[in-house]
């Protein structure tokens, strides 16, 4: 005792002297580190600093747990803060050595923040940033502030203080305390320590044995990794007071092979502690002996389940046997034996050393104190994290984690690792602690948290845990190595668009029964992925087996490509792109026809769901798939080439379709390609509906959409216009003289912004001045424009508002940022640099009217709260922010409603006054009606509406042959493969995305100017070939391109 | 007294002992639960999850693994149970491949049986998915086919390998789905080191494991093991008058079912073609069939020109009981000469002339049963897995247990990879390593002073002798360190009961004998005898040769081993058979041949022996053999010494009669009959009354192998209370010395059978072996025995299989001496020695230590006796075919 107080004094003052006599600098070279070229860092950091002849004290620490700023180096001058770098690379070292070492100015712009008194301009304190500030750090507090392989290190900052004290204290009293503090189990399974201890301690056997489990081996987990390789006493000290607490003279730690670092420091740190009394035999001189030994495990997922361990740790294959009898009672070498969590070890030292009131000052009620986690995934930041028990998953993803990488919606998070389960993003304010993960259905495990966005697939995370655990199942029992299979087999299935209707349940039965019937705890785990995945998304799950598809495009078998997958109309994009590609541009028109009646309009208006789901914008930026569209389109076009297509013969069914929006025009088309005679009746003067009369002819020249749909008049649409159903003919009469009637009217109905004075006049609805701005009627909306709104709509009406005579300045008003803004962004941009001002975090609160007329609108600022169900953050007033714009003309664009007087009663709405229709087939509640497009479902986009005029063509001719009115799902599948092609280095090299031009803003004055310019034929190639051919990695794909070559010559 | 638990089993009040699983205990109410991995026999595994079960207040368990408490209630089924077992059931029928028409397990597979109770239905199935692995039958094993896509996993084999035989050929390989059960490498099985005791073949629950020979037996009938001394109770399957396999009896305390390769799988050789079906005459030179009357009428003529010691007869180990008493009756009464001997005098002679020596009577003291109860084993000179493979899975069971095993051997056998200590002596130095253990003891003061003074004579001489054994010397001696022999004496001394083992290793020696006092030295030193799991246990090489001793076929006995120069004795066989009988011991084996040549023996009559094989220094029996002026021989085969015969008859081999053996631990058990034997052969038994008839000699009118047993009873007074009806399931050992007395598990409990009753020291000098190697013969050959092959394998070699396991002769050499000879593995060489020479391939293996190589004498091809010595015995008169001198060469083709 005497020799340790008297290191500990000398280690003290070094420790000081340490930071005073000379810069510090302190590199993070734990195996996160290295990974991250945390070597190279230090040696670039050493050799600059002998360039410049500075005296600097070089250490290597462990990790501070900030992965997603590896390399890490701090570096501390004397008396002053020391600043803590992030991402270093060789580079930066050198820059850093230059100005924080050689001239005593950090370098902000690398910098993650300061410890320690005094602060730098533009550095903010490291504990005070969003990684860290939430955070609670016990376990993990010398982590990257002490030389792991520094015994010396670990006395100067009160190591071996808690063995001091629990060697003063009686068995019994320590296993007490830790009663008191309440620790549980980390390892996963969250077991009270002391109640094992005490089993333990109370077994009647000379020989005592304790584990300490280090075999981490979920994947995502490296938290007691991180512990090990940066801070190995304090695991040697817990173990130290575990073996005294349960009359233990022998300790293992067993630890993976693949843990080599923290393999080699634990053996030197034993070796350490031996030459200094701390272990060995008479601990200290407290007559208590104690030795550790440690173990190499191979690796076995298993063998982190108790008796697997034991069995390894024995000699034998790694396989789990039945408890009872537990491992306290009967465990290595038939011996009482205690096993315990690298973490829950090194928690042990930490209540000696502070107390157990201390301890238990943090975390929830039943589960105290703090967890460490590995957090990963679609986060922004990763790392290794340590907060209070309790702590909500929101806060770990949005607040530590920093949100989600390209801010997508959370999906779910994982967490326990391969045994544990999914939460979805509806459940992030569940607080973590054991019990109400275990009522989610999910587990804590040793701490993983894996965060998952939109375009990860249900299914196939699911499959993907459970095929992490069925690789690891020991093979043991027949539940675990047959059923994992069986499950993963089904879910592979599932992913392959070969699931049957009743897998879905037949993989809750067989998890359930695989977790029941399991030997041990692998087993018992191993289908919860699975089975949280059905519970929390069933949906999803059937979207695979019942309608063939996959909603965030992941599985490919079922997608064939994303883009493709994405259309809603199952355009070809992959194929045509193909096509370009080869500059084959007559067969890509071709291929975009097939699908899509109104190519020009798609062209330019498309909302582009297929380039969201572009492969290539997961790494980069995706494919510009409209805009090879248009190319294609105008290329053919120019070219005279609007081929018709083949109509079915004739069959003199007689189909009405009110409105000639995009929904009505698609329906007609179809429905006349199969033969059916179809009158579409529009009661405006214009045909096409929003296309014609919301979308401003500068995006969609009026032209482009007449070839359109003189192409589907082609097709032997009959299209009436100045047709007005409930005045020029009743329903029922259209009923009569029709076999078929399908309603797209659309949704023109303004929504109320339900604001003091909005029917003053000079509040006139965004809708109503494209319309009247379209349709050529006089307009007078004075000098002063503003946009209520963050919509597509809001953009058109206020770029249109600048292109209208006498306007001088146009503001858009919006509650919440850019970044929520649902426009598109390059329409956004288009605005901007047309002079559009936007408000954000904005709101109108009342509009000011002087005798009914307009005077302006008085607004309030927002700020953004806390995240709303949707995942985004919500928009909450600044009280007393409140001010006025002066205007001459506001148009609230906040979105429209349907709008359907002309119907009878007979028919169903709903309560938005949409008409109510069956979801799969579109029929409403009268016999041979359908409805579809934005009549439905309320505002949506083009390609939406055209493919419910898909959907519903294909049920009303099913309806008028007779057949049963049923939806059937086939796989997206390209018509046409085309090898991929190959791409020259300089290709690879200059490789990116083209920008759409558009004409100057000088010349964009007029509303019938279209501002975009197309790609030039080089461009397009260019993009065309830069698409990564998702299409042809399916089973189908492979075999036709083998089909193919097998038959050239 | 074992505690009683009650518990309640699907409302059933159930009483049982405490320690039982809830399996066990509703399985002794008949209440059925479902298993796939449990065996009996076995550890519970707990793998299959088919036997769970509901324990109010505990939910779901495995009542394998799960003991019963007091007041618990349990339920065998429940939606819950169903839910799991069904699921089980059904993922494992969907992995079986489907396969049940074909399947060689259809009708007794557990999995179906399982499946049919849970009600696994074809929809259900239907629903999975079907497997994705098919691996191709492993048909490398002559005996056994391994057709993995029908494994269930559930482990039998790997613990009946593991734990049962103490082999580990196999075990789980890979993981997850890929989990299966392979030998190293995932290679055929052949290449492993399977015995092809086929036990796991029999406890396969399903159609993975399959014998090659599928066929079903009509009937079963019990009977004994024709091979070793162990004595195993088997179960012919018999279809019409072919057996057509054989089962472990697991009612037969010997063996409990357990059976080794040959016992399994070695019995072929019955119904082979190549059996004797008539009797044969020599005619010109040239054997050719005769009658039994001609046959029969020739004999008696030409044996009745050879009275008295003119005549010698070789009786037989492998015959039964009653055949060996009538032989022996018929040389005694009807020759009337005591010349008759048997393949004893070449094994185990040492054993009955050194025992009797020290404790008054010369058999295994103690029981195969009590070997798994030892605490310390000291197996010296016995190669017990490839000898005798059953008693050596007891010996696992002790291990198991925790008991010391000190193997004692000069090469490196099987038995070695469970041995605590291995002591390589040299060969022929065993007197000095015991006696050097000896020295220890007593230096150590851990000899039993108690029972040394109480049960013990000549203590004082012995310790005397002890002086010349100086553990340097003795070191020197034997090649042992020092430090390995005290390590040896301190475990035996101190690890009690401690159990003494041995077999030809210590026997075949000219100092046999020796041997043999020197290992009843070391248990009457440590009180290790008249003891259960003690004693000086000699293992017997042949299926009844302990019997044939019993019954007299030896030279100087009557049966009993009462000796025929004891005038009240002889006066009382004399009264039984009514003749009058030599009062001069005859002459032995060996010697027998000795006296051929010096023309003294003139006939000889062998039942059922090979010398020309077996017996050492075989050209000089050989030559014997063409001197004699009448020779008989009565076999189941032409064997190599039949073709010198004059006269061949022709005999049922051990399925074809009914009898009794007595086995290695002294219990007579009961032959039956299963099948008929071919053509005219007939029980020797049989051959010997009709050949006595017809010499017109009255005493051998028996019709019956009972009556025969009667009689023997009535004269032998160690066999006297054994009958038929009393061994009808299970043997009685001997001493067995009236109707009430139940046999004896262990011998000299009260007191050793010696005069006073008192055990005897034995003082023992140090001989070396009689053939030292020299420069001309530099390496010492030894003998040894393959675990495929019998003797002089004219059974053995008759079973299609054990000769695909073991084809050919391969003398074992060290890498050392190979590459010092330039001989490589498998290359052809000529052993030569001093007698003899034959050419072997070459198998190098650190086996054998660097001086020593080593043969069988199983192949009729490479005769190893032509190489061995004669030199003998100077008691037990057995000569030393584990020591000779001899010289390798390469040759050239």
């Amino acid at each position: 005792m005497k020799q340790l107080e008297a290191a500990r004094k000398r280690a003290e003052a070094d420790w000081t002297k340490l930071r005073e006599s000379q810069p510090l600098v302190m590199v993070g070279t734990a195996t996160c580190g290295r990974s991250a070229g945390a070597v190279e860092v230090l040696n670039a950091l050493a050799v600059e600093a002998k360039r410049r002849k500075l005296v600097v004290k070089f250490i290597e620490v462990g990790c501070i747990g900030s992965c997603y700023s590896e390399p890490i180096v701090c570096v501390q001058r004397p008396g002053e803060p020391a600043v803590v770098y992030g991402n270093v690379d060789t580079k930066s070292a050198v820059q850093i050595v230059a100005a924080h070492l050689g001239n005593g100015e950090p370098l902000a712009a690398h910098a993650l923040g300061t410890l320690g008194e005094g602060s730098f301009d533009g550095i903010p304190n490291l504990w005070m940033q969003p990684f860290f500030r939430p955070q609670v750090r016990r376990v993990l507090r010398r982590c990257g502030f002490i030389d792991p392989r520094s015994l010396d290190h670990y006395l100067a900052t009160d190591g071996y203080k808690g063995l001091e004290k629990a060697l003063s204290m009686a068995p019994e009293a320590i296993i007490s305390e830790v009663e008191r503090a309440g620790l549980r189990g980390r390892g996963g399974a969250g077991f009270p320590t002391f109640r094992k201890w005490r089993f333990c301690r109370e077994a009647p056997s000379e020989q005592k044995y304790l584990i300490c489990n280090a075999d981490e081996g979920d994947p995502g987990a490296f938290m007691n990794r991180s512990v090990l390789e940066s801070d190995p006493h304090a695991v040697l000290e817990g173990m130290i007071i575990a073996g005294r607490a349960i009359g233990a003279s022998t300790g293992y730690v067993y630890c993976r092979a693949e843990y080599p670092l923290a393999l080699e420091r634990l053996r030197a740190s034993i070796a350490d502690a031996e030459s200094m009394g701390i272990l060995g035999n008479d601990v200290l001189g407290s007559g208590f002996s104690f030795h550790i030994e440690v173990k190499e495990g191979a690796g076995a997922f298993v063998c982190g389940e108790e008796t697997a361990l034991i069995a390894s740790i024995e000699g034998h294959r790694g396989m789990p046997r039945t408890r009872p009898p537990f491992p306290a009672i009967s465990g290595l070498w038939g011996k009482p034996t205690i096993i315990n969590n690298v973490e829950s070890l090194a928690s042990v030292s930490l209540i000696l050393q502070n107390g157990a009131a201390w301890y238990a000052e943090v975390g929830s009620e039943k589960s105290k104190g703090t967890k460490t986690f590995a957090l990963v995934g679609k986060v922004r930041h990763t790392g290794l994290v340590e907060a209070p028990m309790g702590i909500t998953l929101r806060e770990m993803i949005y607040d530590i984690g920093g949100g989600i990488l390209d801010d997508k919606p959370l999906k779910a998070v994982q967490t326990g690792g391969p045994s544990g389960g999914c939460i979805p993003a509806s459940l992030i304010d569940t607080p973590v602690d054991y019990d109400s993960l275990n009522a989610l259905g999910t587990i804590m495990g040793s701490g993983g948290l894996v965060v998952m966005d939109e375009d990860t697939c249900a299914v196939d995370f699911a499959r993907y845990f459970l095929d992490f655990a069925r690789q690891e199942s020991c093979g043991e029992c027949v539940p675990c190595r047959l059923g994992t299979t069986q499950l993963m087999q089904i879910l592979e299935d599932i992913t392959r668009g070969r699931g049957t209707p009743s897998d879905i349940d037949l993989l809750v039965e067989m998890g359930e029964a695989v977790k029941k019937g399991s030997l041990c705890g692998l087993g018992q785990t191993a289908p919860n992925p699975v089975l949280t995945a059905i519970r929390y998304f069933r949906e999803e799950f059937e979207d695979h087996v019942l309608r063939n598809r996959c909603p965030a495009a992941v599985c490919k078998e079922i997608i064939s490509a994303p883009c493709m997958h994405a259309c809603p109309i199952d355009t070809q994009a992959a194929t045509y792109i193909s096509l370009i590609a080869e500059g084959r541009l007559a067969e890509a028109f071709d291929v975009i026809l097939a699908d899509n009646p109104l190519p020009s309009v798609c062209a330019r208006v498309c909302h582009h769901p297929c380039e969201d789901k572009c492969t290539a914008g997961k790494w980069g930026k995706p494919i510009a798939i409209r805009a090879l569209k248009r190319f294609a389109t105008d290329a053919a076009k120019a070219a005279g080439i609007y081929p018709d297509k083949k109509r079915e013969p004739r069959r003199g069914e007689k189909v009405a379709i009110v409105g000639s929006g995009p929904a009505g025009l698609m329906a007609g088309y179809q429905l006349a390609r199969s033969g059916h005679d179809v009158t579409i009746f529009e009661s405006l003067p214009v045909v096409g509906g929003a296309l014609a009369v919301y979308i401003p002819a500068y995006r969609l020249p009026r032209e482009q959409l007449a070839d359109d749909i003189r192409h589907i008049q082609n097709a032997g649409v009959q299209i009436e216009t100045g047709v007005t159903i409930g005045v020029d003919i009743s329903f029922a009469q259209l009923r009569e003289r029709y076999r078929a009637i399908f309603i797209a009217t659309g949704a023109h109905a303004p929504s109320a912004m339900r604001i003091p004075n909005e029917d003053a006049e000079g509040v006139i609805p965004a809708m109503a001045f494209l319309k009247d701005t379209a349709l050529g009627n006089e307009i007078s909306i004075g000098k002063r424009i503003a946009v209520v709104g963050g919509g597509n709509a809001a953009i058109d009406a206020a770029r249109s508002a600048l292109r209208t005579r006498g306007v001088e300045q146009v503001t858009i008003l919006y509650r919440r940022t850019r970044k929520e803004m649902p426009a598109f962004e390059e329409e956004i941009e288009a605005a901007l640099e047309e002079g559009v001002r936007i408000e954000y975090l904005v709101a109108p609160v009342r509009v000011l009217a002087d005798s009914g007329r307009l005077e302006g609108v008085e607004c309030l600022r927002m700020e953004l709260g806390p995240l709303d169900a949707s995942g985004r953050r919500r928009p909450v007033p600044i009280e007393g922010s409140e001010f006025i714009v002066e205007l001459d003309t506001l148009m609230p664009a906040i979105g429209e409603r349907a709008d359907t007087p002309f119907l009878p009663d007979s028919i169903e709405k709903t309560r938005w006054d949409t008409i109510a229709t069956c979801s799969e087939t579109f029929a409403t509640n009268l016999e041979g009606v359908f409805a579809g497009g934005d009549v439905v479902t309320g505002p949506d986009t083009v390609i939406e509406a055209m493919a419910a005029g898909k959907i519903a063509a294909s049920m009303i001719d099913r309806y008028l042959r007779g057949d049963p009115v049923r939806r059937s799902y086939s796989f997206v599948r390209p018509s046409l493969y085309l090898p991929g092609v190959t791409l020259t280095d300089e290709e690879i090299e200059s490789a990116d995305r083209p920008k759409m031009e558009r004409i100057p803003v000088s010349r964009r004055i007029h509303h019938d100017v279209e501002d975009e310019i197309g790609l030039a034929r080089d461009q397009a190639v260019a993009e065309a070939r830069r698409c990564l051919r998702c299409d042809l990695e399916t089973e189908h794909a492979c075999e036709a391109l083998r089909r193919q070559a097998g038959d050239a010559p | 007294m074992s505690e009683h638990i009650k518990l309640s089993i699907d409302g059933l009040e159930v009483v049982t002992q405490k320690g039982r699983s809830i399996l066990q205990a509703a399985g002794e109410q008949d209440i059925y639960i479902p298993t796939l991995c449990h065996h009996p026999d076995l550890k519970p595994a707990g793998v299959c999850r088919t036997c769970m079960v509901e324990v109010a207040g505990r939910g779901l368990v495995i009542s394998c693994k799960t003991p019963v408490e007091e007041g618990m209630v349990v339920a065998t089924d429940s939606p819950e149970i169903d839910s799991v077992r069904r699921t089980a059931v059904s993922l494992l029928v969907t992995n079986h491949h489907d396969d049940c028409i074909g399947c060689a397990a259809d009708g007794h597979c557990a999995l179906q049986n399982v499946a049919s109770y849970v009600g696994v239905t074809r929809d259900a199935l239907n629903r999975l998915r079907r497997p994705t692995r098919s691996v191709p039958v492993d048909t490398s094993n002559p005996f056994y086919d391994r057709d993995m896509d029908k494994c269930i996993v559930c482990g039998i084999c790997v613990q009946t390998c593991k734990d049962l035989v103490g082999v580990s050929a196999i075990d789980f390989a890979f993981r997850g789905y890929d989990t299966t059960i392979a030998v190293p490498g995932d290679k055929p099985v052949i290449t492993s080191r399977c015995i092809s005791c086929g036990e796991c073949v029999v406890r396969c629950p399903v159609g993975a494991l399959i014998p090659k020979s599928r066929e079903l037996p009509a009937r079963l009938v019990k009977t004994i093991c024709p091979y070793c001394g162990v004595g195993c109770g088997i179960v012919l399957g018999v279809r019409g008058n072919r057996i057509v396999n054989a089962e472990g009896n697991r009612d037969c305390a010997t063996n409990a079912g357990i059976l080794c390769v040959k016992g399994r799988y070695g019995h072929g050789f019955v119904g082979h073609a190549d059996r004797l079906k008539t009797p044969l005459i020599r005619r010109n030179g040239k054997l050719s069939e005769a009658s039994w009357d001609e046959a029969l009428s020739l004999v008696a003529e030409r044996l009745a020109t050879y009275p008295g010691d003119a005549f010698a007869g070789l009786s037989s180990a492998k015959c039964t009981n009653e055949e060996n008493y009538l032989f022996q009756k018929f040389v005694r009464a009807v020759m009337g000469t005591n010349n008759v001997d048997h393949c004893a005098r070449l094994c185990h002679s040492p054993s009955v002339a050194g025992l009797a020596q020290s404790f008054g009577s010369g058999a295994m003291t103690n029981s195969i049963a009590e070997v798994a109860d030892a605490q310390c084993i000291l197996a010296i000179g016995t190669n017990t897995t490839a000898a005798h493979p059953v008693l050596a899975t007891r010996m696992w069971a002790a291990v198991q247990r925790g008991a010391a095993l000190i193997v004692a051997n000069p090469k490196e056998i099987e038995l070695c990879r469970w041995a605590t200590l291995h002591l390589r002596q040299r060969p022929g130095s065993d007197v000095a390593l015991m006696m050097g253990m000896a020295r220890v003891i007593v230096d150590e003061g851990l000899h039993d002073r108690a029972f040394i003074a109480q049960r013990c004579e000549g203590f004082e001489e012995l310790q005397k002798s002890l002086s010349h054994y100086d553990l340097d010397w003795v070191e020197k001696t034997t090649g042992v360190p020092k430090q390995k022999i005290a390590e040896a004496a301190r475990l035996y001394a101190t690890r009690k009961p401690a159990a003494i083992f041995y077999a030809m290793g210590v026997t075949q020696h000219t100092h046999g004998t020796d041997n043999v006092l020197a290992t009843s030295n070391l248990a009457l030193l440590t009180g290790n005898a008249g003891k259960p799991s003690t004693g000086v246990n000699p293992l017997r090489g042949q299926n009844n040769v302990q019997g044939a001793c019993d019954l007299a076929a030896l030279p100087n006995v009557f049966p009993g081993y009462q000796k025929v120069t004891d005038d009240a004795i002889r006066r009382k066989f004399e009264a039984a058979w009514s003749r009058p009988l030599s009062p001069t011991p005859g002459i032995t084996h060996v010697e027998i041949f000795h006296a051929i040549h010096a023309g003294r023996v003139k006939a000889l009559y062998s039942m059922g022996e090979n010398p020309i094989l077996s017996e050492a220094d075989a050209n000089h029996v050989r030559e014997a053999i063409e001197r004699l002026e009448f020779f008989v021989v009565q076999d189941i085969f032409l064997t190599e010494t039949a073709a010198f015969a004059d006269v061949v008859l022709p005999a049922a081999a051990f399925a074809e009669k009914d009898g009794t053996f007595t086995n290695t631990e002294r219990r007579v058990q009961r032959v039956r009959k299963a099948v008929d034997a071919p053509g005219d052969a007939k029980p020797d038994w049989r051959i010997l009354c009709e050949l006595a008839q017809k010499m017109g000699v009255t005493g051998f009118d028996f019709s019956s192998p009972k009556q025969i047993m009667e009689e023997i009873t009535s004269l032998t007074p160690q066999y006297a209370g054994i009958t038929y009806e009393r061994i009808e399931t299970n043997g009685l050992q001997w001493p067995c010395t009236g109707p009430d007395h139940g046999g004896t598990q262990y011998l000299f409990a009260e007191k050793f059978s010696t005069p006073n009753g008192k055990a005897q020291f034995k003082p023992l000098d140090y001989r070396p072996p009689a053939e030292d190697p020299d420069e001309q013969y530099p390496l010492v050959l030894t003998t040894d025995r393959s675990l495929y092959h019998f003797h002089t394998s004219s059974m053995t070699g008759r079973v299609e299989g054990l000769v695909a396991a073991h084809p050919e002769e391969r003398l074992m050499i060290n890498p050392i001496d190979a590459r010092a000879l330039a001989v490589a593995d498998e290359e052809l060489v000529e052993v030569t020695s001093r007698r003899g020479n034959t050419r072997v391939r070459a198998h190098v293996t650190e086996i054998c230590p660097a001086g020593v190589v080593s043969l069988t004498f199983h192949f009729a091809n490479a005769p190893t006796n032509e190489l061995t010595i004669a030199a003998l015995d100077p008691v037990a008169k057995i000569p030393e075919t584990k020591v000779c001198a001899v010289r390798v060469q390469k040759t050239g083709a």
